[in-house]
């Protein structure tokens, strides 16, 4: 049921729910993921095939150093534009920055659907192939998901990550106590960027095509679903929301057209049922806790 | 080229009117919980879609029952109306699913955000399973609405009956709303949850039964909103409310959050830019709502700030 394609989609989901996690767990609320996705992607998509010094054959293929700078440059490019964004952007709370995003997210979808370069409705399709098949993508996926795991998990031992921690508690204490909170939320932001970026170009391969519907409201919506659901508290919550929600409408799909249905009913009862996501702190302790015990 | 500019200023008005109603709706539900209400777009759909079998519409080849339809079709104000008042039921059932059990164990108001999406992924992909993703077009028959003819000529303005009506009908739903809540007893009571729900609680105010009001009414302003652009233009598939619920988040914030003239100023600005955009630059057209959004947002957040209800995320 589910094979390497899936995988790898539950993969590049669980990144995107980690890129929204960052700026949470600055007590952000940013919405603007999927418009970073978008832009990355297009970047890999048009560098991929409109410049023949990075190596697409004839034949399709692609080399894989080409693949690594795209991702290289896909997060930067994001990271730019949230540096840009993110000054203006993160002096708005609350509702008022969800919505400021949101904008964003449309901003960047009507104009790759405008541009005269990004190839309007149909967008770019037969992107170069740097693997024979979908399983080539998983070690990719996992080592950009490890890297990011890695880098959350190192967060909260780092004075940015407790920064980030303080702001999330209480943004005004924490300026009181010296932290630099436009600071901290700006490197948040273009941190959640450049991983939505990096992913971005990584599936613009993966799909073979690329246009403006990638990075739509929709997505802003599932991404958040993946952090809400899986848990905002600790970076392996967004992780596992990410692999089980992206995974669930395929593995619905024997029940047919209803599928969409019931992926929205989780989403509207799942908070309802666990307020604090699948992976809380609390649970992650006692799960330690029990491995400690059952060593002798 | 006065013809032109009316024709442009009426054509935006009209335009204007629908996302002061989706605008209005979001700022209703604000007011009182100090919540968006994400299922605003679905309901603007669903509104669509019921003056759409309401007319007597039949539901096309990929729907559940193809070809079933009402026996006979009601008359286009008949069936407005009662589009609206069902998108403002679904509005309820929207408010008992998504909002009142967080509602009952104060969570994090951010919750509500994801709930409330999930109630509108749920209503937007009812409607394709109901209705099937095609497209509608209203029958023929409505273009001659009240026994006029389809195009007005106004001073030497060539405009289309049904965007006249529009302005019309979303000004006269607007302005019987603001009076409403000004004025009468019901709508006094409303402000006052909206003001302190605690203390309208002591001075005797059902607040849960204001709460379920603002949403109906949130829910009936969508539908009408759903039905007046679903008569104008066509139903391009279940989704196509999705993008004027984001347009009318757009005005809400340009108007300040939970002002009614703002919204209402908001919604017939937005509508008069988008109608200014020359036609061969037109594919921008639906970026403008959001860049205007994000200037506005940029230059005068502490304006836009000014009522403290922000809260902490």
């Amino acid at each position: 049921m589910i094979d390497n394609g899936l995988l790898v989609q539950m993969l590049l989901g669980a990144l995107l729910g980690l890129s929204v996690y960052l700026p949470l767990a600055a007590g952000q609320l940013s919405l603007a993921t999927p418009a970073f996705y978008a832009v990355g992607g297009t970047l890999a998509a048009l560098l991929s095939t409109r410049w023949s010094a990075l190596g697409a054959t004839a034949t399709g293929g692609f080399p894989l150093p080409s693949l690594l700078l795209e991702l290289a440059l896909g997060g930067l490019l994001a990271g730019l534009l949230a540096l840009l964004v993110g000054r203006l952007v993160l002096r708005l709370q609350g509702i008022y920055l969800a919505i400021a995003t949101i904008a964003l997210v449309e901003i960047v979808r009507v104009a790759i659907l405008n541009l005269p370069f990004t190839g309007g409705a149909v967008g770019i399709f037969a992107i170069p192939q740097p693997f024979a098949s979908a399983a080539g993508y998983l070690l990719p996926a996992l080592a950009l998901l490890a890297l990011a795991g890695w880098l959350c998990q190192r967060l909260d031992a780092m004075p940015l990550g407790r920064a980030m921690a303080a702001i999330r508690d209480d943004e005004l204490a924490a300026s009181c106590m010296g932290i630099d909170t436009t600071r901290v939320k700006l490197t948040a932001f273009v941190l959640s960027a450049v991983l939505a970026g990096s992913t971005g170009a990584l599936a613009a391969h993966f799909l073979n095509t690329w246009n403006a519907r990638q990075g739509t409201f929709d997505a802003s919506i599932t991404t958040l679903a993946f952090v809400i659901l899986g848990g905002s508290r600790t970076w392996l919550g967004p992780v596992v929301g990410g692999l089980l929600l992206t995974a669930l409408p395929e593995l619905l799909r024997p029940v047919g057209d209803v599928r969409l249905v019931l992926f929205g009913l989780v989403i509207l009862l799942g908070p309802v049922v666990a307020p604090q996501g699948l992976i809380t702190p609390g649970l992650l302790e006692r799960l330690g806790g029990r491995g400690k015990e059952a060593k002798p | 080229m006065i013809e032109a500019l009316l024709q442009v200023v009426l054509n935006g008005a009209a335009s204007g009117g629908v996302y002061a109603l989706v605008a209005l709706g979001y700022t209703l539900v604000f007011s009182v919980l100090g919540v968006i209400n994400f299922a605003q777009g679905a309901l603007f759909s669903v509104g669509g879609y019921l003056t759409y079998l309401l007319m007597g519409g039949k539901i096309g080849v990929n729907g559940a029952l193809p070809g079933w339809g009402l026996p006979a079709g009601l008359p286009f104000a008949l069936a407005l109306l009662l589009a609206a008042a069902g998108s403002g039921l679904i509005g309820l059932l929207v408010e008992r699913l998504a909002f009142a059990p967080l509602r009952r164990r104060n969570a994090e108001p951010l919750l509500a955000l994801i709930t409330s999406l999930g109630a509108g992924v749920v209503l937007v992909n009812l409607l394709q399973l109901l209705m099937g993703a095609e497209g509608y077009a209203f029958p023929p028959s409505t273009n001659a609405l009240a026994g006029l003819p389809a195009v007005l000529v106004i001073g030497g303005a060539r405009i289309r009956t049904i965007q006249l009506l529009l302005l019309l009908i979303s000004a006269a739903a607007v302005l019987a709303l603001s009076l409403w809540l000004e004025r009468s007893k019901g709508g006094r009571a409303l402000r006052a949850v909206a003001e302190d729900a605690t203390t309208a609680q002591l001075l005797g105010i059902h607040s849960e039964a204001m709460v379920r009001l603002a949403f109906f009414l949130s829910g009936a302003l969508a539908g009408l909103g759903g039905g007046l652009i679903g008569v104008s233009v066509s139903l391009p598939g279940p989704y196509f409310g999705i993008g004027y619920g984001l347009k009318g988040l757009a005005v809400l914030v340009l108007g300040g959050l939970g002002s009614v003239p703002g919204a209402i100023a908001g919604g017939l600005l937005m509508g008069l830019a988008e109608a200014l955009v020359p036609s061969a630059a037109s594919g921008w057209r639906d970026a403008l709502a959001f860049a205007i959004l994000f200037a506005v947002l940029l230059l005068r957040p502490s304006g836009l700030l000014g009522r403290r209800t922000v809260e902490k995320v």
